[in-house]
Parts: structure tokens; C-alpha cells; sequence
């Protein structure tokens, strides 16, 4: 019974592309909850981020090229995390992923907000660390303030 | 009014592409990140240099790209120039955007994220070059849309089976037209009672490269 559970949480294969430390931290959730991931980033020195206990598989490749993409086979993943260090990379690889090979969810980091129109059309969704982080930090404020 | 051109990034392609178009009498902005490159820009005549990184929503803005005719991206990254080309078609307006390409395998992706030229240096310069070096008597001219359409001129040698023959009674390749034949100094539009002299220069619009081996049999350049 177990392993055929095991079987079906498979077919959820999950790609991160980026491995710093958001790339790395979601890569190593992802391995602790048992599903099946790939981290891909282009200096195979990042993967020293991820935790000594990490179960997936690690790329080494630039994914902005379409013949990494081929090769691990980004078709296949049902969600694809685009967390590299520069937002025009992350456009690209997005972009690229959604509209060639039709993944069902992709997901890009943003830094500058501004960007996120050129995803308007494209079905990606987009994080952006500031902007999260301005919400939080509201709601802290906020707490602050009534107490008194 | 001058129609309104913004090229970003590439010091050398920006500085001679903006000569030939302020020549040519369009107002054309500069967009250059580095301060040393920019202020060397600046020295030319006529040409508004902003500093500044062309991927950043704001800079474009303060650069008063908004509506412009022609954005034409030229940085050495693929990726800052398909963000550049996008947030200008969607965010600014701009009626024209071009993108030059590093990478051949994604001039087709670029075209469907909607960018309306994309220009791949190195298929364009590796054709040129294979033309050169396999190429003797034909010459291709111009090559457009990734070198899929070519426009050759190819000379009628003396020994050639089209000489003194109507064009009507030559079995032509099916993809393959005769834009118009030059004849000394003189153009001939081609008709199908149109002789073809020794001598003559065919100019050949083609869509595949195979199609020419017909042309260059009946022509005597085989």
C-alpha cells in the first residue's frame, strides 16, 4: 500500500530552476515531503545550499538553453519554480517553459514588480520578495499600533 | 514629426546603427548602462544619449519612451532583450520592436512572445559565410525572415540550355521566380515570351536552397 503511494506522489515531479537560497529551501521541503524534485542551476557549486539530507536529483546546466530543457525532460514536471538572481533570466526561462513545452504550473521570482506586466497574457504566476515582505511588515505594524 | 527611435544597449551596433538613422533623418535616443560608453555616445551629433539599465520599467520611462515608432534592442543577452522588447510592445506602446538574438534556436520563440523583428547575428553571419565559401558563380543578395527566403542574381553563362530561349519553354522549379533579368544596363521584367541572352543577370527569388540547383543546370553554371 505504502509504495503505491509513493508511486502516485511520482507523477508530481516538480522542477526548481535556481539553486540560491530560495531555490534551495523549496527544493529541500519538496524532498522532506517525499516528492520528486530536480534543482537545476548552471554553477554546480550552489548545490551545496541544499540540505545534507536532500533526496532529489541536481542539474548542472544553464536552463535558458532549450537543449537543458530537453534534457531533463521539463515537459514531464506538473510545476516549474524560475528562482534564479536576475529577473530578465527568469522572464525568459518562464516564458519559455509555458509556452514550449506547456507546463500545467510555472512559477517566477520577481524582484522588481514593474516587470510582472510582460507575464499579463502568459499563464505564470509571479512571487515578489518585496512585495511580500511590505505585507508582512504592514501587518506587524499594524499589530503594533492597536496595542497601545 | 521625425519619427522616434530608441536603441538600448550595445556601445559599437548603437553607435553605428544611430549614425546611419539620424542620417537618414529619424530622432534616435540612446539607451547605454555604462556611464564611460554613455558619455563617449554623447559626443556624436544629433544623437540623445540616456544612462542608464534599459530592463528597468522606470528608466524607459524617464527616457520618454512611451509611444515611440522603433524600440531596437541590441544588448549582449537574449533575456534582457526579450524584456526590453516586452515591456516595450505592453507597457509603452511602442509601435515597433526589434530584438537581436544570440541564440538561433530561439528566434521562433521570440517572434510568438510577440516581438515584431528578431535578428540572429550568427545564422545571419554563418550564412554569408557558407555563401562565401561554397558558393562561386551565384550570389546570394538579401536573406529574409532567418534566411528561409533568399534573393540571388545568377549569370547567364554563353554554354548555358537557357540561352536564346523563351522563358515559357524553360522548365522552371516551381518555387523559384524570376524577379528581373538585367541586361547590360537596362532591367527586363520577365515575361513567359521573354528571351534569355548569354550574358544576362537573373535575379532569383527562392524559398529553399534545392530549388536553385534547377536554375543554376539550365543557366550553365553547373
Amino acid at each position: 500500500m505504502k509504495k503505491f503511494k509513493n508511486r502516485e506522489k511520482e507523477s508530481d515531479y516538480s522542477i526548481i530552476i535556481g539553486c540560491g537560497r530560495l531555490g534551495a529551501s523549496i527544493a529541500d521541503n519538496l524532498s522532506e515531503k517525499g516528492r520528486s524534485v530536480m534543482v537545476v542551476d548552471k554553477n554546480s557549486e550552489a548545490f551545496k545550499r541544499l540540505s545534507f539530507g536532500y533526496g532529489g536529483l541536481t542539474f548542472n546546466g544553464d536552463a535558458s538553453e532549450i537543449y537543458v530543457l530537453n534534457e531533463i525532460n521539463v515537459e514531464k514536471a506538473k510545476s516549474v519554480v524560475v528562482a534564479t538572481n536576475n529577473d530578465n533570466t527568469n522572464i525568459l526561462i518562464a516564458q519559455l517553459i509555458k509556452e514550449r513545452y506547456n507546463v500545467p504550473r510555472v512559477i517566477a521570482r520577481l524582484y522588481e514588480p514593474e516587470k510582472a506586466c510582460v507575464y499579463e497574457d502568459a499563464d505564470i504566476m509571479t512571487l515578489c520578495p518585496a512585495v511580500l515582505s511590505a505585507n508582512e511588515i504592514k501587518k506587524l505594524l499594524n499589530i503594533d499600533t492597536v496595542e497601545p | 514629426m521625425k519619427k522616434r527611435v530608441f536603441l538600448i544597449g550595445g556601445f559599437s551596433k548603437a553607435k553605428a546603427l544611430a549614425a546611419s538613422l539620424i542620417k537618414k533623418g529619424y530622432g534616435v535616443t540612446v539607451i547605454n548602462k555604462e556611464p564611460d560608453e554613455s558619455k563617449m555616445l554623447a559626443e556624436a551629433e544629433r544623437l540623445n544619449v540616456y544612462c542608464g539599465d534599459g530592463t528597468v520599467p522606470i528608466v524607459l520611462e524617464n527616457a520618454n519612451i512611451y509611444g515611440a515608432d522603433i524600440v531596437i534592442a541590441l544588448t549582449r543577452n537574449d533575456d534582457d532583450n526579450l524584456v526590453i522588447c516586452q515591456l516595450c510592445k505592453k507597457r509603452f506602446k511602442v509601435k515597433k520592436t526589434v530584438a537581436l538574438v544570440s541564440d538561433p534556436k530561439k528566434v521562433d520563440f521570440f517572434y510568438r512572445m510577440g516581438i515584431d523583428s528578431v535578428v540572429c547575428a550568427i545564422s545571419a553571419i554563418s550564412a554569408i559565410i557558407e555563401q562565401q565559401a561554397v558558393m562561386d558563380e551565384m550570389q546570394t543578395l538579401v536573406s529574409i525572415g532567418a534566411g528561409q527566403i533568399k534573393i540571388s542574381q545568377i549569370p547567364v553563362s554563353p554554354s548555358a540550355p537557357a540561352a536564346d530561349k523563351k522563358l515559357s519553354e524553360l522548365g522552371f522549379p516551381n518555387n523559384v521566380v524570376i524577379g528581373c533579368i538585367m541586361r547590360g544596363d537596362r532591367v527586363v521584367v520577365p515575361r513567359g515570351e521573354t528571351r534569355i541572352h548569354a550574358g544576362d543577370i537573373l535575379m532569383i527569388i527562392s524559398a529553399d536552397q534545392k530549388d536553385i540547383q534547377g536554375i543554376k543546370e539550365i543557366t550553365g553554371n553547373e
